[in-house]
């Protein structure tokens, strides 16, 4: 959501809404992480009364969905694909190819013997 | 030869308490594997390569230098081509009268 986007953009890379999107619910997340890991501490705690742990699973579920880890996707750094991507080299199939064939990726070369 | 179980639970104990470990023989679940686990937000947030100083930054940081843009000066090249032969994008419409009468033509 809007509210949670940069101000300034501050991606270097292919730059479309998806991948802006994105690298928001990324952010989002980060932030989020130690309160979403105490949550989910106190549901999974069977000591605790089950009031609290009801009440910890209700806020859990009640939290954004951008503090979400599933709401992220690894998407292409060169055209914000979202199919196909290596992680390896956060490119698709075809980039990566374009790109490998002409150089640009260090350490790769098309194997041949 | 057999120890008694209270005696090997002390041990455990003290095992436990030197290496800061849970102390916990019954094996309920306490959720300590919740707290175990590392953040990962960090490295899913450095995804995305972030920006870089742009040439804007450069200017601005040695307002000294003179720098050349290249891609830039290409487009107003053929800004001004296009403008010379008339082919070029129609002023902005400022007030909705303006607008209206573009659209009516």
């Amino acid at each position: 959501m809007s509210m949670f986007r940069a101000k300034k953009l501050d991606l270097g890379c292919f730059v479309n809404i998806r991948v802006i999107r994105d690298h928001t619910k990324r952010k989002v997340f980060a932030e989020h992480e130690p309160e979403r890991q105490a949550l989910r501490y106190i549901i999974r705690n069977l000591s605790l009364p089950a009031s609290t742990r009801a009440k910890a699973q209700l806020q859990l579920t009640q939290m954004h969905c951008y503090t979400r880890p599933s709401q992220i996707r690894n998407r292409c750094i060169e055209g914000g694909k979202s199919r196909g991507v290596l992680r390896d080299f956060k490119m698709t199939r075809y980039n990566f190819r374009m790109r490998a064939l002409a150089g640009l990726v260090p350490g790769v070369k098309k194997a041949s013997w | 030869m057999s120890v008694p179980r209270s005696r090997l639970l002390d041990l455990m104990k003290v095992q436990c308490r030197i290496f800061s470990h849970t102390f916990n023989p019954k094996g309920l679940r306490l959720g300590n594997h919740v707290l175990r686990q590392r953040l990962k937000g960090p490295a899913l947030a450095a995804y995305y390569p972030r920006k870089m100083a742009t040439l804007k930054d450069l200017r601005k940081a040695y307002p000294e230098y003179e720098m050349i843009d290249e891609d830039e000066e290409d487009r107003l090249e053929s800004l001004r081509i296009i403008k010379a032969r008339g082919k070029g994008a129609p002023k902005k419409k400022r007030t909705a009268e303006e607008s209206k009468k573009a659209k009516r033509r």
